[in-house]
């Protein structure tokens, strides 16, 4: 058994432990969910936040598993344990929080592949530059207001796991952070144009896509911030209250997805 | 090979001819480390003498350094090197200065620097994707304001593109005018070179990145330590009122931040509370300085702070004054300190300085002077005005047709309307007072006949002959303040000595700290209570001056840096004057000591001497460039040198300061002209050969 075998094999134990984990959080009021039976993305939501409702059992990931059909791919069903929630009114635009993700995580200061964005948003804010509104808009030339961008950790589906067709973006085993493993990713930039923010970027250096990890728990940006503008909170779902950045594609349904729904 | 800090390559590019090329950077200018060294090298090498500043010849030179980028706190501005058209007779070497995120760009795309030359056939703007670089017809974005040519650069580059650009007054060759980047930096006196290019402006958009020699643990390490010793704006290590960990106060610190004192626009209000020093979080809060700039009238319509890239000091306010705009104007501003200077157009408003007036006079001039892009000469642009108006000056030497066209009512009622006025008719040129203003304080001075009362201390003109005012002279620190404002073509952009006087801590302290650095805490005097001159003010001088080339070539912040100070009591207030080696060193790779980095510094200031003595064509700095106002001996009229209370020096004492500063620097006493041996040591030999020739050595 090769080394990157071995850590799949060992992701999907872990998930498998996970899973039992987000019971358990369930049952004790938590807010981690699981999906018992087919159900629309908003169905599944509700189910999250109405507690035991829908609990899987271990038999629909072996099934899931042992489909060829999804060879080297497990579903990101699990909620994180954490998002980052950044707040506006605090930032001063200095791009520390850039700086130190790039700096602290990769050795070098590189901001287009930063998980927490500042850059694009400091001229005219998330709608971009626009003919005779800038100054009414965000950022620098507008309204002053700038915006940092931090990846939401979305609930299941993920949009941008569920895109990859190598299964490369997984739930982390100790945070529940969307993280892509560089050992499956391959580079194809289908992540990047599923997200509906705009969080995933490219690194030309690794020639793979990259994006929020959460520091393994300790996310540098939040120790970085000169005013305290980004915390590290327990997860929530922040996908409903940030407009989207960019058009979403979605890839067609996987066939894999069938399995579960 | 991997370059580290630096991306390894400078961009040139003739306008002329229209070609675009590379040159290596650490092969032809590591010995110059960036920005200022860079500039002052290309423009020994490439601008002969008799070039002016508005001819193609001339070189205008953009650019950070090697930290630029690399996240070193305080690391983010850029200076822009050229002959400086204020300069008078001669236009002289000279740069402005610039912060925000444009030459972090720049490094991101892939460049050190970007040097111009030429002229083009119509007007352009450069587009720099990346190495992708293309010289693009600009002569729809000609005439119009800076925010509107940013908009449209960011359209066609995107959102995201940082954009250096001039406005009607760079493009009318008004010699005061500036660049601008980011809404609210400008880099003074330069952007009329920039309009003699006909080159609108530089948009920059960079995916690269800047990579780090040290490990990363080593490096967060190391950032992390540079921040636990950082104050607020100008080093301020004291809070401005008293706060639980702080063991002293002092009213005038920029560190303002407390209890109950808000950034009041925010949305819901911030507080920008205790900010005790050991919490790397409320860095950010600890300068409000909308507060200190434009009074406590100013809190609440305070949004937040900001500044330039990777800098956790916020020295810039973001303020929304809706009042404001009843003139016109968006109500969103921003800047800092002098670049409110078009509130100061208008002398006296109905409600004070601090008042509301003021206040929406500080947003309007915001918006004429940045978008027109006009430069102040560090204020003086308006003490000409007023003094040409208040002594009768301006009915004699304008057409009664255009005096009576200017609204002098606005003026003496203290409306913001004026600013309007006032500032387009400089952008534009319009009549003698608009062009003559526009000229620079020596010019307009020459031009209109001001009298020796011009000269005077209520008018602050530091060197009469160049035509700059004062900056941080004798009211930081006497005789050293005096040396260092005598050694540059334009106002010293030097606070590497405000930076250590104006920290707050009590003078024992500061004596203290002094003799670890300069050998004796006589290097520093209470504040407006000087004593005679000493070797060690001398080696202060000295030091400041190649600090601050040395910071405006790393890049880091010369309105922060260096720091003898901290505000750490467990350290003794202890600041860290070898940071810039640390952090140069752990960036590069290159590992150079304190003194090594130094050594490398005063190469760069000894070329901008030499580039002084070429340009003017005499050795004898002393009796031609060198000068200190009648005012410095003789205001206040009764007070005696060396007594509390003001800023008067004694002018034998201050020949026995120059003497002093000369020796230390290796100059020729007689002259203050480097010697053939200086320049040796420094690793300027060609200087000195050059130099030989003219007859122009010691």
């Amino acid at each position: 058994m090769g080394e990157s075998e071995k850590a799949r094999s060992m992701l999907g134990k872990e998930l498998q432990e996970k899973v039992v984990d987000g019971c358990e959080c369930i049952e004790s009021g938590g807010n981690t969910g699981f999906l018992k039976r087919p159900t629309t993305r908003r169905r599944f939501l509700k189910l999250g936040a109405t507690t035991v409702a829908g609990l899987a059992s271990m038999s629909m990931i072996s099934a899931f598993m042992a489909n060829p059909a999804n060879a080297g791919k497990v579903p990101v069903i699990v909620n994180s344990k954490g998002v980052l929630l950044a707040d506006p009114a605090r930032c001063a635009a200095c791009r520390r929080c850039e700086l130190a993700c790039t700096e602290f995580n990769n050795g070098k200061s590189h901001p287009v592949i930063a998980r927490v964005k500042v850059y694009r948003n400091l001229n005219f804010g998330p709608q971009g530059g626009q003919y005779g509104f800038y100054n009414s808009q965000g950022g620098k030339f507008g309204n002053l207001r700038v915006i940092q961008d931090t990846c939401k950790q979305c609930p299941h589906p993920v949009p941008c796991a569920d895109v990859c067709p190598r299964g490369a973006i997984e739930a982390s085993p100790t945070t529940g952070a969307r993280v892509v493993n560089p050992e499956k990713c391959v580079g194809c930039k289908i992540c990047m144009a599923a997200c509906p923010w705009d969080m995933i970027s490219y690194d030309p250096d690794t020639k793979k896509a990259t994006k929020c990890f959460l520091c393994n728990g300790k996310p540098e940006c939040v120790a970085a911030c000169p005013t305290g503008a980004i915390k590290y909170i327990k997860w929530r779902d922040l996908t409903k209250q940030t407009p989207p950045r960019a058009a979403v594609y979605r890839q067609a349904p996987d066939a894999s997805c069938a399995t579960c729904h | 090979m991997s370059v580290y800090g630096w991306s390894g390559k400078i961009l040139r590019v003739d306008l002329s001819t229209g070609r675009i090329w590379t040159e290596n950077t650490l092969e032809k200018y590591k010995d110059y480390l960036g920005a200022t060294g860079i500039g002052y090298k290309v423009m020994w090498d490439e601008v002969p003498v008799g070039v002016k500043a508005f001819d193609p010849e001339n070189r205008i030179i953009f650019g950070g350094g090697p930290l630029i980028g690399s996240g070193s706190p305080c690391g983010g501005r850029v200076a822009i090197t050229s002959l400086f058209p204020t300069s008078y007779p001669v236009e002289l070497i000279g740069s402005g200065h610039m912060g925000g995120h444009w030459g972090a760009e720049l490094k991101f795309a892939g460049w050190d620097a970007v040097i111009i030359q030429g002229k083009a056939a119509n007007p352009v703007w450069l587009s720099i994707m990346d190495d992708k670089v293309e010289i693009r017809d600009a002569r729809q974005l000609w005439g119009s304001g800076i925010y509107r040519a940013t908009a449209e650069i960011c359209a066609e580059m995107g959102a995201e593109a940082q954009v250096a650009a001039i406005g009607q007054a760079g493009e009318n060759l008004v010699r005061m005018a500036c660049v601008m980047t980011g809404n609210s930096h400008s880099a003074g006196g330069i952007g009329g070179v920039m309009g003699s290019k006909n080159l609108k402006a530089i948009g920059v958009r960079g995916t690269g990145s800047v990579k780090i020699k040290a490990d990363k643990k080593e490096w967060k390490e190391l950032v992390n330590y540079v921040l636990s010793l950082a104050g607020s704006n100008n080093q301020w290590v004291v809070p401005s009122t008293p706060q639980p960990w702080a063991e002293f106060h002092a009213s005038n610190s920029r560190w303002t931040a407390r209890k109950g004192l808000f950034w009041g626009a925010a949305n819901p209000p911030v507080e920008t509370g205790t900010c005790d020093p050991r919490d790397m979080n409320s860095i950010g809060y600890r300068c409000q300085k909308a507060v200190f700039d434009l009074g406590p009238i100013a809190e609440q319509f305070t949004v937040r702070m900001d500044g330039c890239h990777s800098c956790p000091i916020r020295c810039h306010m973001q303020i929304s004054v809706p009042t404001a705009e009843k003139y016109g104007v968006s109500r969103y501003a921003a800047n800092t300190c002098i670049g409110w200077w078009g509130r100061g157009v208008i002398k006296t408003y109905p409600d004070g300085a601090r008042g509301m007036t003021a206040l929406e006079g500080a947003v309007v001039g915001k918006h004429m002077t940045d978008d027109y892009g006009v430069w102040c000469n560090y204020g003086q642009i308006n003490r000409d005005f007023q003094y040409a108006y208040e002594k009768g000056i301006l009915k004699k030497v304008l057409s009664e047709k255009e005096y009576k066209s200017i609204p002098f009512d606005l003026y003496e009622k203290g409306s913001p309307e004026f600013i309007k006025d006032f500032v387009r008719r400089i952008a534009f040129r319009e009549g003698e007072f608009g062009y003559a203003l526009g000229e620079g304080s020596a010019r307009v001075a020459e031009r209109w006949g001001f009298e020796e009362d011009y000269y005077g201390y209520s008018y602050n003109i530091w060197n009469r002959k160049l035509g700059y005012p004062k900056h941080h002279s004798t009211e930081n620190g006497g005789q050293v303040g005096a040396l260092i404002n005598s050694q540059y073509n334009r106002d010293a952009q030097c606070h590497s000595h405000v930076n250590f006087y104006a920290c707050g801590l009590p003078l024992e302290i500061q004596k203290r700290l002094a003799a670890d650095v300069f050998g004796s805490g006589d290097a520093i005097d209470a504040y407006r209570n000087y004593t005679p001159m000493n070797v060690y003010k001398a080696k202060f001088a000295k030091w400041s001056l190649i600090r601050k080339e040395l910071h405006d070539s790393l890049p880091l912040c010369n309105w922060m840096f260096p720091w003898i100070v901290s505000p750490l009591k467990e350290r003794g207030y202890k600041g860290d004057t070898t940071i810039e080696a640390k952090l140069y060193s752990a960036v590069t790779g290159d590992k150079k000591s304190e003194a090594e980095l130094d050594l490398v510094a005063e190469r760069i200031f000894n070329l901008h001497r030499a580039l002084t003595i070429r340009g003017m064509g005499t050795k004898d700095m002393r009796k031609e460039h060198d000068l200190v106002p009648d005012w410095a001996y003789d205001y206040p009229k009764d007070a005696k040198p060396f007594t509390a209370g003001h800023d008067k020096m004694d002018r034998e004492d201050m020949q026995k300061a120059f003497d002093m500063f000369y020796k230390e620097c290796g100059w020729d006493v007689a002259t203050g002209a480097p010697t053939k041996e200086t320049y040796q040591k420094l690793g300027l030999g060609f200087v000195a050969d050059e130099l030989g020739k003219l007859g122009l050595l010691p």
